[in-house]
């Protein structure tokens, strides 16, 4: 029999309490049988998710140890792709790529972002707050693939808005080919969407600090602590939450970053932009490097899993000394 | 105290403003360079010129509108896939025991830890191996997979906070399991389905490498790789180019415009999730 999930059991009172016979425990197989409806309604989920999402990624695990050939023989070749990924100078420059990135990700990628919602919070018309939220967010609303064209236009070095923008002002020795040289591509592919506040950590923020309860404020006005000192000493540590939230889902993300530079400089030039999850597609896809591939994306899920689970933790724990 | 509070709602303001200015430049400059043709571009660089060459959006649309139909029909289909799948397997494990309930729910919430780029590769060998590929399921069926996850999560929040007692009059009454999920429950998921709904569309939407690797027939090519496609192919008319580009951003933008909250709710979604590539 079905039954409905209740958080109490009710009890019955037209049977007296004498007579109540301890309810007999059914035994696992018949309980199993009885719930046959049950799953059967999740079975096509079950499988779809064995199928494209299970059978795939173990079927990767499993091929990062191969010299994998899709439809001929693979032969077993232990931990060489590991290995070969040691002396490869293109993956580990692309490691200390996304290095960079994700440090600049979590500082300045960040502080608009808080500034802008503290910013919003502290105007006292609603209305105001709406509009400029709104206003903040709009470019998520564009496709990605849009803002990243737009900007790679932006920098274009012959017609781009910012070379443009720069020889306007006079300060024509400062264009750039802001793409092109490689001791700078990378760093205007991190200053891509600045001000950066269209983004999630602007809504987390956001949402954090409208939490915060009123009284806190209150009593920080009393004591005359600043706008400056009072971000600093209030807001900061009450968002740890939010920070660490925010530093889970970096992690994830930049070790996945490579759209931006696929559609923009497709990892050059001279591998300045390279990063490991564009290497591992170019790897597969380009030269047929299937194994070396799924070994490149195994270390990316062992990595993220890693410092995921590191952060979270570490939160565990505060939360438990709190 | 008020001129204080004045002052500085003006001062934010002035900084917002700034910000508001610096981050909307570019679309505005998008938007003003898709009427012009190249020596309006060229010449009036900085400023609107007139006359506006509306053509632009003829010629932009003719060549994106197959792309933007195959990643409205991808999306669509993959949507229908989430929220039946998502909707029926959320509501057994909110309202049901049953032996194994827990461990069949981790195994589906487990997959959130899974970057979608490390089975990107696995993946697509499994698409090529059933013949799938420069076929419209080799999205689909992915897309599918990929969203029925944090659906079932956040739809098993939802119908946990639907009060028991609708439940159990309907079963005094004599409903069945069927009926408590189509007549009670789906009536009350308004919110989260828009959620979801807008959830996968952003996705869909937003997603490159795997349209890129699984569609290489261009009459099947969605809108992102279409975009970038298109780029390659006008790279020096400037104002089909980006009027190309806002075509393509027609159906976000109006679904931000009408339906903000579920929006801000769908990318907040999208944080409880793995799938938030920059």
């Amino acid at each position: 029999m079905e039954t409905l999930y209740r958080a109490v059991e009710q009890p019955r009172p037209e049977t007296s309490p004498s007579l109540v016979r301890p309810r007999r425990r059914r035994s696992f197989l018949s309980r199993l049988l009885a719930s046959w409806k049950l799953y059967l309604a999740l079975l096509p989920t079950l499988l779809i998710l064995g199928l494209l999402s299970y059978y795939p990624a173990i079927n990767g695990l499993y091929h990062s140890f191969f010299l994998w050939q899709p439809g001929y023989d693979s032969p077993f070749t232990g931990l060489e792709n590991f290995k070969a990924m040691l002396s490869d100078s293109v993956f580990l420059q692309s490691f200390g790529n996304i290095v960079q990135f994700f440090l600049f990700g979590i500082t300045l990628a960040w502080l608009l972002p808080l500034l802008a919602a503290e910013l919003v919070l502290t105007l006292s018309s609603k209305r105001w707050q709406f509009l400029f939220r709104t206003l903040l967010i709009l470019p998520l609303a564009f496709p990605l693939v849009v803002v990243y064209e737009l900007w790679g236009f932006i920098y274009d070095p012959q017609v781009g808005l910012l070379n443009s923008f720069l020889h306007a002002l006079g300060l024509g020795a400062l264009a750039q080919n802001w793409l092109g040289n490689p001791s700078i591509a990378l760093y205007s592919l991190m200053l891509l969407g600045i001000p950066w506040i269209a983004s999630t950590p602007f809504l987390i923020f956001l949402a954090g600090l409208q939490s915060i309860p009123k009284e806190i404020y209150d009593a920080a006005a009393i004591d005359g602590v600043g706008w400056l000192r009072r971000i600093i000493f209030i807001d900061v540590p009450l968002l740890l939450g939010q920070f660490r939230l925010l530093l889970v889902l970096a992690i994830i993300s930049f070790i996945q970053l490579a759209v931006p530079m696929a559609l923009l400089t497709n990892g050059g030039p001279a591998y300045a932009t390279m990063t490991p999850a564009l290497y591992m597609i170019n790897t597969a896809f380009f030269d047929g490097n299937w194994g070396y591939a799924a070994a490149i994306s195994t270390v990316l899920f062992v990595i993220t899993l890693a410092f995921s689970f590191i952060v979270l933790r570490v939160q565990r724990r505060q939360a438990a000394a709190v | 105290m008020k001129a204080r509070r004045w002052r500085r709602d003006l001062l934010a303001g002035s900084i917002l403003s700034v910000l508001v200015v610096v981050s909307l430049f570019p679309y505005l400059f998008m938007l003003i360079g898709s009427l012009k043709d190249n020596t309006q571009f060229y010449h009036s660089y900085w400023s609107l010129a007139l006359p506006f060459h509306w053509e632009n959006y003829v010629l932009a649309w003719n060549s994106i509108k197959g792309y933007m139909l195959n990643s409205l029909i991808a999306a669509g289909a993959s949507l229908l896939g989430v929220l039946l799948l998502g909707s029926i397997s959320a509501f057994v494990f909110a309202r049901y025991r049953f032996p194994g309930r827990e461990f069949l729910f981790t195994l589906i919430v487990c997959l959130l830890m899974v970057p979608s780029i490390s089975s990107l590769v696995p993946l697509f060998i499994l698409i090529r191996t059933l013949g799938l590929v420069n076929t419209r399921f080799a999205l689909i069926l992915p897309y599918v997979a990929g969203g029925i996850v944090l659906a079932t999560f956040l739809m098993r929040t939802f119908f946990q906070q639907i009060p028991d007692e609708l439940f159990e009059a309907a079963h005094i009454d004599g409903a069945s399991g069927v009926q408590m999920y189509w007549r009670i429950t789906l009536p009350l998921s308004g919110p989260i389905i828009g959620t979801i709904a807008l959830l996968t569309l952003i996705n869909i939407w937003n997603d490159y490498f795997w349209p890129l690797v699984t569609i290489t027939d261009d009459s099947l090519r969605t809108v992102t790789t279409g975009l970038a496609f298109l780029q390659g192919q006008y790279i020096t008319l400037w104002g089909p180019l980006f009027a190309g580009y806002v075509v393509a951003s027609i159906p976000l933008l109006v679904i931000f415009s009408l339906a903000s909250r579920y929006f801000i709710a769908g990318l907040g979604g999208a944080v409880g999730g793995a799938d938030m590539v920059k």
